[in-house]
């Protein structure tokens, strides 16, 4: 492990290639570190906006006019503004509106911090287009299956959960397999309110190291790389869950 | 406009109220081409009720801060200028980053269903490639490595940021208009080509004669989606040092110095962003209806 | 007074571009051209900043404008950030870079830092007066805003402690502190220094002792001898004549030690015209 470090350190003093996040221990463990706050906000944002698709979903087919417009409002605000825009606004202008709360330093903090907007900004912003999404797949389903279910006893709730949702998630997978792999790059908007993800920690180091081209070559590959595991994930479970005779 | 007598009709209450005004919307858009934009009361309605709820998270963050500041709105109407100027810019960027991206990224498709194997392979990693990176890498790239000005024939062109930020935004949209050409290519129905090449047709004949002309409708929803995302994705260019509206509203605050200031102003963005994007949509949501394929 | 100094300024940059070998020369591209580009901050109020007709100004775009005036050409200010400056030195697409930038080895070895320096600045914190900071140790395990991209964001970090929370620019960083989420905002003292004097800070204070006062340099591309003449002896000519403690009062900041030391160190100083 040592020599491999050594190799880079070289290689930085002979090529002008400087990989500080190989040979500085500093610098690789703050990158290893927002390698993994990448995943974990990638993660939570994923079940989180996809909780939001489905009771968005079932919202949007209320027979009540406002509930439906109410939805219908929100996510044409969140598909229409900028996710970056979204995020200052979730931090700065909700965030300062919170109540607060003492922290251990002796000041008044509001009590939602910047990873929890980061969380709560990424989940509405993807939940947005989950919505839309999930709606489609519903709508998929054929009417017919839905008044079996009534006709068996169940109710709304009820047919919803077990007969239309799983239908509905097979039929709109692919969309939303391109949805969720859009929320991965997008966590990297995290940076503008100092959620240490690996965008925030590469900016850190090349104005340290001044390295920029190397730091953003290891982004590319990294988020490539990520994306490509999540997509052949999602390619595989797409698979899995295939409906006979629909799709090709 | 005086209700039209459309063929057809009768005296006799039979019809619906309604009938005869979508028969007159339909001749009209008939007419049009296309689907007409209508914007409505409500949608007047909406929009104040957005501003009032920007204006109120204005006063409620002045008041939480302990001194309502005067002068927040003075602010804003003195940065207007700058601030609406940056966004016209943004608005340029994303028109020119999607006909580029559009152009590029038809041949892209085009390429993805050769019967020449390497040409089908080498188009698909492109496109694999450019829709699996994060923009804002891809758009870094774009401004490191090209130069800032070339030199042809003893012509030295200037090679300014923006233009380096379109070709930066134009690679991922180039991706994705290819992966859409490719999906409508091949809902169309094989049938249509096996009827062509029993006609005669070759197969170039028959891709741009037969099968595109069909697959422009069927596209025409997702590429409208995609200029919307990319529309918001110009925000990115602020990251690189591009004179756009994200930058200039940072160094608006910077020059005005003063905090309260940050909540009004990256509301006010939104708000433009949303004026702008949301007649798009909501056009983009007639023209799915029109062109749903079932 | 200001003529001879134009005069001896000029011959020290003429001068050396004479006795240069034939190679790429911005000086005498700049002359010829007419133009004279210059990067230039526009996020850093009042070193240079945006005024609401979308122009740069401020104290280091008034300095390039002195320098354009001595050449007898107009000014082009390009706006740079901290992460592109040096890089449009190096690509040739800024003539000088007056983007206040600290002079460290590190950067010397990228671009040529002129001598002397032009201003200087230490790192200090900007904090509540409740919050009794009395040592830069005591931020150990500290949340302490910053901006990204500064160079004493590191050493805060390592050295003192803190934990680190940057932001892109000052106004939300800034107004993160007043959140209440960080103790303290790490900043460059004249910045800081500027904020005190305004409405709104009086809970504020900056408790701790400036360290690391560590001076700004102008930069042209290595190897642009006559450019890099040329700029240094303007740079003298500013100590001398106290032009920049002038700009510094006529923003509303008070003028830095370093400013005042330097002043007093040239005036007086008569470049010997050569022979």
């Amino acid at each position: 492990m040592l020599e491999i470090s050594e190799w880079f350190r070289v290689l930085a003093e002979t090529s002008g290639i400087n990989l500080t996040i190989v040979y500085d221990a500093y610098d690789r463990e703050r990158m290893v570190r927002g390698f993994f706050n990448t995943i974990l906000l990638s993660g939570i944002c994923l079940v989180l906006s996809i909780v939001i698709g489905v009771v968005g979903a079932w919202l949007q087919g209320s027979s009540l006019k406002w509930t439906r417009r109410i939805v219908s409002g929100y996510i044409q605000l969140f598909r229409n503004t900028p996710p970056l825009v979204q995020m200052y606004f979730f931090f700065f202008a909700l965030g300062a509106l919170m109540p607060r709360m003492q922290n251990e330093w002796g000041i008044m903090e509001p009590i939602l911090s910047n990873w929890h907007w980061a969380i709560i900004s990424l989940s509405f912003f993807a939940g947005a287009f989950n919505v839309e999404i999930f709606r489609s797949g519903i709508e998929a389903v054929p009417k017919a299956t839905v008044e079996a279910a009534k006709s068996l006893g169940y109710t709304r709730l009820q047919a919803y959960r077990h007969v239309v949702l799983p239908l509905a998630l097979r039929v709109c997978l692919p969309a939303l397999n391109n949805n969720l792999v859009n929320l991965v790059k997008t966590t990297t908007l995290a940076y503008a309110i100092a959620v240490p993800e690996m965008l925030y920690v590469a900016n850190q180091i090349w104005s340290d190291s001044l390295n920029v081209p190397e730091m953003m070559t290891f982004l590319l590959f990294a988020y490539v790389g990520l994306l490509a595991l999540l997509v052949w994930v999602m390619n595989r479970w797409e698979r899995s869950l295939r409906l006979p005779g629909f799709g090709s | 406009m005086s209700r039209t007598r459309l063929e057809g009709t009768t005296d006799l209450p039979v019809l619906m109220p309604a009938a005869d005004r979508l028969a007159a919307r339909a001749q009209a858009e008939r007419h049009l081409g296309g689907p007409a934009l209508r914007l409505s009361l409500l949608h007047g309605c909406a929009l104040a009720l957005l501003i009032a709820v920007w204006a109120g998270a204005v006063w409620a963050q002045d008041t939480v801060a302990g001194e309502v500041r005067p002068g927040v709105f003075a602010a804003l109407w003195q940065w207007l200028p700058v601030l609406l100027g940056g966004f016209v810019f943004n608005v340029g960027i994303s028109i020119m980053a999607m006909g580029i991206g559009t152009v590029t990224g038809t041949a892209l498709g085009i390429l993805q269903v050769s019967k020449i194997r390497p040409l089908r392979s080498s188009s698909w990693l492109v496109t694999q490639f450019f829709r699996n990176a994060p923009w804002l890498v891809l758009l870094f790239y774009c401004m490191f490595l090209m130069p800032f000005e070339f030199t042809v024939l003893g012509v030295t062109i200037p090679f300014p940021d923006w233009v380096k930020a379109v070709i930066g935004l134009a690679l991922p949209v180039m991706a994705n208009v290819s992966e859409i050409v490719r999906g409508a290519i091949q809902s169309i129905p094989s049938g249509q080509w096996e009827a062509a090449r029993s006609l005669a047709f070759s197969r170039r004949q028959i891709l741009f004669e037969i099968i595109l002309p069909q697959c422009v409708k069927r596209m025409l929803p997702p590429w409208m989606n995609l200029y919307a995302i990319l529309t918001m994705a110009t925000v990115l260019a602020s990251v690189v040092g591009v004179s756009e509206v994200m930058t200039l509203t940072q160094r608006a605050l910077a020059a005005e110095s003063r905090t309260d200031l940050l909540v009004p102003f990256y509301g006010f963005v939104m708000l433009l962003f949303f004026v702008y994007c949301y007649p798009i949509a909501r056009y983009t949501q007639k023209l799915e209806l029109r062109y749903a394929v079932k | 007074m200001k003529s001879r100094t134009y005069i001896g300024v000029g011959l020290i940059g003429l001068g050396l571009a004479a006795t240069a070998p034939a190679r790429a020369d911005t000086l005498r591209d700049v002359i010829e051209s007419g133009t004279l580009t210059v990067g230039v901050k526009a996020d850093y109020r009042p070193y240079g900043y945006l005024d609401t007709d979308g122009n740069v100004v401020g104290i280091e775009p008034d300095l390039a404008q002195d320098a354009a005036d001595v050449l007898g050409v107009d000014l082009e200010l390009i706006e740079v950030v901290a992460s592109n400056r040096m890089q449009f030195l190096e690509q040739g697409r800024i003539d000088v870079m007056i983007a206040t930038m600290t002079d460290t080895m590190e950067r010397r070895g990228v671009v040529e830092i002129l001598n002397p320096d032009y201003y200087s600045s230490g790192t200090n914190i900007l904090a509540r007066k409740s919050s009794e900071f009395s040592d830069w140790s005591d931020l150990d395990g500290a949340p302490v805003c910053g901006v990204q991209g500064a160079f004493y964001n590191r050493k805060t970090e390592e050295e003192f402690g803190a934990d680190i929370v940057g932001f892109t620019g000052t106004s939300e960083a800034l107004n993160a502190l007043q959140q209440g989420r960080c103790a303290a905002f790490v900043y460059d003292d004249s910045f800081l220094n500027s904020r005190l004097q305004e409405d709104g800070w009086a809970d504020y204070e900056m408790p701790l002792e400036t360290i690391d006062d560590a001076p700004w340099g102008m930069a042209v591309k290595t190897g642009e001898d006559a450019m890099a003449a040329f700029m240094s002896g303007m740079i003298v000519h500013w100590h001398t004549t106290g032009r920049i403690v002038e700009l510094e009062e006529e923003y509303g900041i008070q003028p830095v030690p370093f400013t005042r030391r330097m002043h007093e160190r040239y005036r007086g100083y008569i470049p010997d015209s050569g022979s």
